[in-house]
């Protein structure tokens, strides 16, 4: 996911992303942002939101609830000022494609 | 935001069933060690017929209902759609399973025997019951289906099961006794276990292989092929009490074994990750098992089982130690620790363990390469009917089961800490 040094929200979003990485897929063991998962961060300046959109590998994933929340409780131990929602989407659907040269060297692929 | 954690099963769908089969799995060593002696007999004799009980419903059948309680969900995209029938199967299942191979041991059958026989077969309906109803109300894929007709299968193993056992004091059937036990055994071995370790390596495999490509028209081709030679098998065993057509129906068994080898093979040869953990690693081997089998089962099927009953029992073995025990020793490194990591993470803070971190990829290891050269000195030794290599191989083998279960009781132990 880039995020445009021209986005007005660039500093908080890049800290929600900081975040982020900091929450790892339990049975893959790398973060999320590198798996590919994260698609999207808006930033509600008024109400004090980041809302991040974000997919699982497979819709039936037992671990989803798990690690939907650390993304939630990632970014407001992160940004104190602010709360998050995470929202859950299936388009465009996840595959292994999505997964960044990062996160292929920590898979060992 | 709803997280989709109706997918996880209640803890006491599952654990429970993973701690008894491991207790069973140490107790089927200790009295395989026992019966050593008379392992070259007959396979229709008390001592094995414990045995192989103790091994399908303690050990087989009891890990994989709680598998199955926690996979359906993953499997069909839909909750269990029971969390309480799961705990009265457990209860009624480790009542019934001592019963019966207490009886099958002493060779007594009483009011007691067909009482905790009948407590199985219930625990069985109520199991596939559950299972049913779950996936009927979820995503319907050839897994889900796969699934749906082991325990079909094994609803029909387990009546036929019960039938012998009355058959024994009073007789129903209208051929010799063991006309049908070889219809119950391979239905039972095929139809569940085999069929099971398909649908659920299936799922799994790619998964954990990251593989980029499922070719389910062939999973489609072995669950019709595996099935109809299955069926044909029972009708004709069944209603016209012979097996002229075995060879057909064997033929049918290798299309579909070799159908679903070919699917392994394509997970495997699309995997990102080729890279295989000690988990995947048992996994492998075991499946290598199955060719291992095939070959006997035809040696078998060729010589005649009354000419040489050993092969039956050295069949039974590698189909029931090299298969289905080295997959589930594999698997339950490769599920346990999510299992165990889910319910203990505080979802309201990042954990400071991940599920790596809750069992020993060393001990994983060490568990095979104990069990692995036991489990080839007993084959060897039956084979060549040698006590040494038997005692020797059956050692390695209880040593292995040891360290199997204190190590599931080490990860199940983790649900007392929950300070993730």
């Amino acid at each position: 996911m880039n995020i445009a040094i021209t986005d007005p929200h660039y500093a908080v979003k890049i800290k929600a992303i900081q975040a982020l990485y900091g929450v790892t897929d339990p049975e893959l063991n790398i973060n999320i942002v590198d798996l590919g998962l994260v698609y999207d961060i808006h930033i509600n300046e008024e109400l004090k939101k980041v809302s991040v959109e974000m997919t699982l590998s497979t819709k039936s994933c037992p671990l989803g609830g798990i690690i939907t929340n650390h993304a939630r409780v990632a970014i407001e131990d992160k940004l104190d000022d602010y709360d998050a929602e995470v929202q859950l989407v299936w388009e465009p659907k996840w595959n292994y494609d999505k997964i960044s040269a990062e996160g292929r060297i920590a898979l060992g692929l | 935001m709803k997280p989709p954690d109706e997918h996880i099963s209640h803890i006491s769908t599952v654990v429970p069933y993973y701690i008894l089969a491991a207790v069973s799995f140490v107790i089927f060593q200790i009295l395989l060690i026992i019966s050593l002696p008379e392992i070259h007999l007959h396979y229709f004799q008390p001592k094995l017929l414990a045995l192989t009980h103790l091994f399908v419903l303690g050990w087989g059948t009891m890990v994989i209902f709680g598998a199955v309680n926690q996979l359906v969900p993953v499997i069909a995209e839909t909750k269990l759609y029971s969390q309480i029938l799961p705990v009265i199967n457990w209860i009624l299942l480790t009542i019934g399973i001592p019963i019966l191979i207490w009886s099958f041991w002493t060779f007594q059958f009483i009011w007691i025997t067909y009482t905790g026989a009948s407590l199985i077969i219930i625990a069985i309906i109520l199991h596939a019951f559950n299972i049913y109803k779950s996936i009927f109300a979820g995503k319907s894929n050839i897994i889900a289906d796969i699934l749906l007709m082991a325990h079909a299968w094994l609803f029909i193993t387990g009546s036929i099961g019960l039938l012998l056992l009355i058959n024994l004091i009073s007789p129903l059937f209208p051929e010799e006794h063991l006309h049908y036990l070889k219809i119950h055994a391979p239905i039972g071995m095929a139809g569940w276990f085999l069929q099971l370790i398909i649908g659920v390596s299936a799922r799994l495999v790619p998964m954990f292989m990251l593989s980029r490509r499922e070719n389910t028209k062939l999973l489609s081709t072995s669950f019709y092929t595996l099935n109809a030679g299955l069926a044909l098998f029972l009708i004709e065993g069944m209603i016209f009490h012979s097996f002229h057509g075995r060879y057909i129906y064997l033929l049918l068994v290798i299309v579909g074994l070799a159908a679903y080898a070919t699917y392994i093979r394509g997970c495997y040869k699309s995997a990102l990750r080729k890279q295989k953990d000690a988990g995947m690693r048992q996994t492998f081997i075991a499946i290598g098992f199955i060719l291992a089998a095939l070959v006997l089962l035809i040696i078998s099927i060729w010589v005649g089982t009354s000419v040489q009953p050993q092969i039956t029992t050295l069949f039974g073995l590698t189909f029931f130690c090299g298969l289905v025990t080295i997959i589930i020793m594999g698997q339950t490194f490769k599920t346990l620790p999510f299992i165990v990591w889910m319910h203990i993470t505080k979802p309201n803070a990042l954990p400071e363990l991940m599920p790596k971190d809750l069992f020993s990829e060393q001990w994983v290891n060490i568990q095979l390469w104990v069990y692995l050269p036991g489990l080839l000195l007993l084959l060897t030794g039956l084979a060549v009917k040698l006590t040494i290599l038997l005692q020797a191989g059956a050692f390695l083998m209880l040593i292995a089961a040891i360290i199997y279960t204190v190590h599931v009781l080490y990860v199940t132990g983790k649900l007392k800490t929950k300070q993730l």
